[in-house]
């Protein structure tokens, strides 16, 4: 269980971080300086390696005394320039080894200090070293977000703003720290701003004290929880602060003119604290905590400790209702990782899926309480689908990795392009599935403990922690504050004395899902549900299921519950059933809640008393059910099962089946008001399906019109809408949906029924929205939605040009609609620009459908800088759409120029992530766009253009992997030389690469078959490791360089071979060089194997 | 006063009737006389004395010895010149034609000399009114596209008076759409509603504000922010009885250290730690990195 933690020799105790932020001009800076205080934890303490990305390092100093220093950061340039390789999984690996070249958690950093030789005695005796450290950074690129307005006035008079962001830890991009979530210390950090600014950062405000020329401020904060550097944040804007008026400890801040917009959003946020404070039973733990809403946010949602920082775009006036439940949703998940996350942070890596878990649940547990079951259920069962078909498609994902002393071949995840050791190397849609999961799994967990005892866990481990965080630096004590895997299950064996290994061994050692196959047989002689239950366990992404599955079975006479024990080899279950086939048709029927009801049960098979089967209807495993029963079955299901999940299941079902009992039991469904919203808008959609493949038989008025009309629309004239009143929600969803759902019927010719086109019009024309309370945009926008559904492809005579005098009259109409709606945007724009996106979106369907003529130009005028995010994301999919469709290369190129140069990290996160999703090509299509160029500028891009964001870097590596797969792309030609030098057997040998198609090398190093490859991976690894150490060793200060000795040098290379069991491997190496370094002078040498000079540190590029 | 060109006037038309008139009588005085002409300035003097005589005919009466009992004689007397009352042009009679309704009595609270009623037309409802339009399904036709038409008319305009777009490389004009034009701020038009929104949320909030004006619909409006200027809210919540006590207590002293005032600086810094870091910066700098 436990995991081998890499030491970093000693223990943080304090920190005092200052900085001054110059906003001026075109310079966006900052200075400041890092005091550290620690705790040497081994006697033998000569250097001290800490984390710094970007910063430019002016000096260090250890107790006052000057210290010399080095700073290589192996991830800026992950494979070096002059290799030719350009596998992926090469890449991967050795992306893999740089980041834990600097991983914390192994006791490394980018920046090694060596302590002076006159402290030595000092770190021997373990007495505390102060480190001194000052730093500059300029312009940075990650990290640190600046939003700067190009407009006149001062910086406070633009709104202009910076503020921390990244993905996991990543404050090693503005100041030096320990970055890691498991190093905790107390701060003290000062800010010093303009004085027309406010600094936001972690911690208590003790006094704000002006500089003196009067010019600037210095925030002063004080943080006495000990706090991970990964949990430290920073905002500064010319904010407007508002204080809660229910909770005087809690601050919001917006950006200027938006305070109204902040008042409304924030109203809500104390009953959240009450929610989590009472199921835990525990005060939040911070006295303070602050919300600071900034634009061109990184993620909508990013927590630290005792603040969160939203994306500006989640405040919403009171008129918005399809907001307002995403943005609650959004305080409420900041607020559980408050809890779980930022004052309980993990002990490493592997350990994360705990804390993920358990917000996560926490935060389940709130929505259940505010949007009530139903919607919990619908939530759970969203991730739940959300997961299993993403474990099928990438094959798995794994919650609690161990490593260590694993080999190669035992690699949990060898299924992926990128390595899962670290967060930093992890996909980004890896990361999301994988807390998607965490909670379920915590959800499992509860199923099996019950919430009384995991609520008592999460007490325990919270007051544990708030007990160790009063304490004075105590390093066992604050360990308290660590969550680890381990010490969460000893916890949860000790309140409920329940053993979960089972549970834990099947949902977070192991990946995967499980896939069932059901069916059954009634059996009329024996009066028993011959149920077969098959598993698939072979397709990637799946596992093995063994243990208890529930089946309820709703007969006749009630419903009834069935624990079946799924083993090894037994696929048939017998069921008894309750109820004989006779029937008494005056009784009424029990369902599961103990409800009676009448049906009609004329439907069914009049010798079987079965009305509806489930399998695992407590959704208490991880798994995908599909199962056979009879249509009828599924509609009682859909009329009478209560619960959403079902409806929702036998919804999907009914699809396959096109006939009219199914369209009665779903236009029932629909018009029933006690029905949950969300399975009535399913039923839309399903609706539309069936009424298409019924269309030859099809009676009566199009599929949900005379619904439509009779719930929406006047009396006296029924084709007029009834003046909008959005007081009801539900009927306001269902109201958006219905039109949406409708455009998607089709006639005998495949056209969408002119009927349909004209009341869609008409819904549009009489929109009346003066007497309603709330807005009616996102209604607007899904009406051209609408439109953009009924349109259906052009009839093209041999590929003539599109212009406007061969346009369709109902196309006509259309655009006449969406001309008008674009245009009044610019006059009078809708909340988020909802009707713009939509309209962006339905040019796209007329351009894709040859309506119109297919032209990025618009599109790309809009994905410009300045634009309104949400807008720039839609063109912005357009063009990828553009680029997939017409293959072009222009716009591949525009695309990637964007990728580079856009201000707004989230929109070049955003552009990468479409492109994988919609590839203009994938590794097995011949593509003209495919060649060595673009091969060329991807790698680039992961190798080295994306070192200041790890999220972009992954995803760079998602769409190299999408485009041309792990291996090398099979347009690039074979290499070159036939020779190649092979280091590890120093023998020239023929180049692999041109015996197996796949295989890569170069000159530099030589790859072996396909067998070899993962141990040449590793050489490459230790290589890049070695050359790595070989850099740190050097002393800037000391003067003149020494070669290294010949020993030395042949030591390291003996070293090589020994390509396994990493972790040991890297210990020796730093006793060895501590060895050395305490006997002999000369550290400082060239590296054999980097193509960089060891002179020059690589700073910031 | 004759060569005044605002004969418009009523006072003025007055006066110049009246002269008019007493020219005449002065010019039958003289041809009872027995005169034949008269030169018009002697005609305007002999006026100008009838006018003067006319208005203080009772003062004259005591200064000279003129018998006001010889005047009904004289007028009666037989040669005298018969003059027609001048035609009255200036004073309009409304015509009955027009008239509307019953002329009303006064009511018995009002003395019967007080002047009669007006017309009835200038005080009563005109029962008379072109009957609009109640159907419904016409007034929502005619609302929706009356807008439809202002919109596509503004837009439409605004298309052709700014630059513009065009799905269609042949033609520009038939659907014309307004260029994007990038924000420097783009949040703030996507994010605060407009104003007309604006407006119509204060219609219905004004429609709704007297049933919802429960405490916590009022606690949801304080605002307790830095800037002090909403005192309003401040007073509404003083007089608010409904709030607990000590919550109005804590109102008045909120202790949010973002409200605190800005300290100054202390003059000797204990800490001086930014001429320190820029002091040493250069020379660190020149050491480190050569």
């Amino acid at each position: 269980w436990r995991v081998e933690h890499g030491s970093l020799g000693f223990r943080g105790l304090t920190m005092f971080c200052s900085i001054l932020i110059l906003l001026c001009g075109s310079s966006l800076s900052l200075q400041g300086f890092v005091e550290l205080t620690i705790f040497p934890t081994v006697a033998n303490l000569n250097r001290i390696k800490l984390n710094s990305k970007q910063c430019r390092i002016y000096r260090v100093r250890i107790n006052d005394l000057e210290a010399a220093f080095i700073y290589n950061d192996p991830t800026l340039e992950v494979c070096h320039s002059e290799s030719k390789q350009r596998n992926l999984n090469y890449f991967s690996n050795a992306y893999a080894a740089a980041v834990s070249a600097v991983d914390p958690d192994a006791g490394n950093g980018e920046l090694c200090i060596k302590v002076p030789s006159e402290l030595w005695r000092h770190v021997d005796e373990l007495k505390v070293l102060k480190i001194h450290i000052n730093f500059s950074l300029d312009q940075p690129k990650g990290g640190l977000h600046f939003v700067v307005p190009s407009v006149e006035g001062s910086m406070a008079e633009r709104g202009a703003h910076v503020f921390s962001c990244g993905y996991q830890n990543s404050t090693r991009f503005w100041f030096p720290c320990v970055d890691s979530y498991s190093e905790l210390c107390t701060w003290k950090l000062e800010f010093t701003v303009d004085a027309a600014m406010v600094a936001v950062s972690n911690g208590d405000l003790v006094e704000t004290v002006y500089t003196h020329d009067m010019r600037k401020k210095t925030f002063h904060y004080m943080l006495t929880i000990p706090t991970a550097a990964s949990n430290i944040s920073l905002a500064i804007g010319p904010f407007e602060i508002l204080v809660d008026p229910y909770m005087h400890e809690v601050t919001h801040f917006c950006l200027p003119q938006l305070l109204p917009l902040l008042k409304h959003t924030t109203s809500y946020l104390h009953e959240v604290f009450e929610f989590y404070e009472e199921i835990l039973t525990c005060r939040y733990p911070y006295s303070c905590f602050k919300t600071v809403f900034i634009d061109e946010a990184y993620v909508e949602v990013a927590a630290y400790a005792s603040m969160s920082i939203f994306s500006t775009n989640l405040l919403h006036s009171a008129m918005i209702i399809d907001e307002t439940p995403l943005t609650r949703r959004c305080l409420a998940q900041s607020l559980a990782q408050q809890f779980f996350g930022c004052f309980i942070s993990r002990m490493s890596w592997s350990d994360e899926w705990v804390l993920k878990g358990i917000s996560g649940y926490i935060y389940g547990l709130w929505m259940k309480k505010t949007f009530g079951v139903n919607e919990y259920r619908h939530w759970i069962k969203e991730e739940l689908d959300k997961i299993v078909a993403y474990e099928l498609k990438t094959g798995g994902v794994l919650l609690h990795p161990i490593f260590g002393g694993g080999k190669e071949k035992d690699n949990p995840a060898s299924h992926l392009h990128f390595s899962i050791k670290h967060p930093h190397t992890l996909s980004w849609e890896y990361y999301t599935m994988f807390q998607c999961k965490a909670h379920l799994v915590m959800r499992l967990i509860e199923n099996r403990i019950s919430m009384e005892f995991m609520l008592q866990v999460f007490n325990k481990l919270l007051s544990l922690a708030s007990t160790a965080s009063s304490q004075k630096f105590q390093s066992h004590m604050w360990s308290q504050m660590l969550v680890s895997t381990y010490g969460f299950l000893k916890s949860i064996s000790n309140v409920s004395g329940k053993d979960i290994q089972p549970l834990i061994k099947q949902w977070v050692d192991q990946s995967g899902v499980v896939k069932f196959y059901g069916s059954f047989a009634f059996n009329r002689k024996r009066n028993v549900l011959e149920l077969e239950i098959k598993q698939d366990y072979t397709s990637p992404g799946t596992q093995k299921y063994v243990g208890p599955l529930k089946v309820t079975v709703q007969e006749l006479d009630g419903s009834f519950n069935h624990t079946l024990q799924i083993e090894e080899n037994s696929l048939k279950h017998d069921i008894p059933c309750h109820s004989k086939s006779r029937r008494n048709k005056k009784k009424k029927i029990p369902l599961m809640n103990g409800e009676e009801v009448d049906m009609d049960l004329s439907a069914m098979d009049a010798d079987s008393p079965l009305l509806w089967i489930r399998i695992d209807p407590d959704m208490s495993v991880l798994r995908k059910v599909e199962f056979e029963q009879a249509d009828f079955m599924w509609q009682y299901q859909l009329r009478y099962e209560r619960d959403v999940v079902a409806q929702q299941e036998s919804i999907l079902a009914l699809e396959k089946f096109p006939t009219p009992a199914s369209r009665l039991a779903l236009t029932d469904t629909l018009e029933h008001e006690h029905c949950f919203y969300r399975v009535r808008m399913a039923a839309c959609f399903c609706l539309a399906k069936i009424a298409n493949s019924m269309v030859s038989t099809w009676t009566g008025p199009p599929a949900m019109k005379s619904l439509f009309t009779r719930m929406f629309c006047c009396k006296t004239c029924p084709n007029i809408v009834k003046t909008n009143n959005f007081m009801s929600f539900q009927s306001y969803f269902l109201q958006k949906t219905m039109p949406v759902a409708m455009a998607l019927l089709r006639d005998v010719h495949n056209l969408c029924p002119k009927e349909v086109l004209t009341f869609i019009l008409d819904l549009i024309k009489y929109n009346d929205n003066r007497k309603n309370k709330f807005s009616d945009n996102y209604y607007r926008a899904e009406m051209i939605d609408a439109l953009a559904n009924s349109v259906t492809p052009a009839v093209s005579v041999n590929n003539e040009v599109r212009t406007l005098d061969n346009l369709n009259p109902d196309v006509r109409l259309i655009l006449e609609e969406i001309t008008r709606f674009l245009n009044m945007e610019k006059l009078l724009p809708s909340y988020r620009h909802t009707i713009t996106v939509s309209c962006l979106k339905a040019i796209r369907v007329l351009q894709k459908n040859g309506h119109v003529p297919s032209d990025p130009a618009l599109f790309k005028s809009y994905a410009e800088y300045g634009h309104f995010v949400d807008i720039r994301i839609a063109a912005l999919e357009a063009v990828v759409d553009y680029t997939k469709v017409d293959r072009s290369y222009e716009e591949l190129q525009w695309l990637l120029n964007m990728i580079q140069t856009d201000p707004v990290p989230y929109v070049r996160h955003k552009i990468l992530n479409m492109l994988t999703k919609n590839p203009p090509f994938t590794k097995n299509l011949e593509s003209p766009l495919c060649n060595e160029a673009l091969v060329d500028q991807l790698w680039k891009l992961m190798n080295s253009g994306t070192s200041h964001d790890w999220r972009l870097r992954c995803g760079a590596v998602d769409l190299y992997f999408t485009l041309f797969g792990l291996s090398r792309p099979s347009c690039l030609p074979l290499p070159e030389l036939g020779l190649v030098l092979n280091l590890k057997e120093k023998k020239a040998v023929l180049n692999p690469t041109i015996i197996p198609e796949t295989a890569a090398g170069n000159q530099e190093f030589s790859s072996s078959q396909e067998e070899e490859e993962i141990d040449m991976d590793t050489v490459h690894d230790s290589q890049a490791f070695i050359s790595h150490h070989l850099n740190m060793l050097e002393r800037p200060s000391t003067p003149g360089k020494v070669k290294v000795p010949q020993s030395h040098r042949r030591r390291h290379e003996h070293k090589k071979k020994k390509k396994k069991h990493r972790h040991k491997h890297r210990h020796r190496h730093r006793h060895d060089a501590r060895e050395r370094e305490r006997d002999r002078e000369p550290f400082a040498f060239s590296s054999p194997a980097s193509g960089r000079s060891a002179r020059s540190p690589s700073l910031s590029d | 006063r004759s060569g005044s060109k605002h004969s418009t006037n009523p006072a003025d038309n007055y006066h110049l009737a009246r002269r008019r008139t007493l020219q005449v009588v002065v010019s039958s005085l003289l041809t009872e006389a027995g005169f034949e002409s008269a030169e018009k300035a002697s005609v305007e003097t002999l006026t100008e004395m009838l006018q003067s005589c006319d208005a203080g005919i009772k003062g004259m009466c005591h200064h000279t010895c003129f018998n006001v009992d010889t005047l009904p004689a004289y007028a009666k007397r037989s040669q005298r010149m018969v003059i027609t009352a001048p035609p009255v042009t200036n004073q309009p009679v409304t015509p009955k034609a027009l008239t509307a309704g019953q002329n009303r009595p006064h009511p018995p609270h009002i003395p019967s000399h007080f002047p009669e009623f007006p017309d009835p037309h200038t005080y009563i409802k005109t029962p008379t009114y072109r009957e609009p339009v109640s159907d419904y399904q016409v007034l929502r036709e005619k609302a929706a596209s009356q807008r439809r038409d202002v919109e596509r008319a503004l837009t439409r305009f605004m298309a052709k008076t700014g630059e513009t777009q065009s799905l269609f490389k042949d033609d520009v004009s038939t659907f014309p759409l307004i260029a994007a034009r990038p924000f420097t701020i783009p949040y703030l038009t996507a994010l605060l509603p407009s104003e007309l929104e604006m407006q119509q949320m204060e219609e219905t909030d004004s429609l709704e504000q007297d049933e919802q004006m429960d405490t916590e619909n009022l606690a949801l409006h304080v605002s307790t922010d830095d800037s002090g200027a909403e005192k309003e809210n401040a007073s509404v919540l003083q007089q608010n009885p409904a709030l607990p006590g000590s919550r109005n207590g804590e109102e008045s002293v909120i202790d949010n250290p973002y409200l605190r005032p800005v300290k100054k600086p202390k003059i000797l810094s204990s800490r001086a730690s930014w001429s320190l870091l820029l002091g040493t910066k250069s020379l660190a700098s020149g050491r480190e990195l050569g």
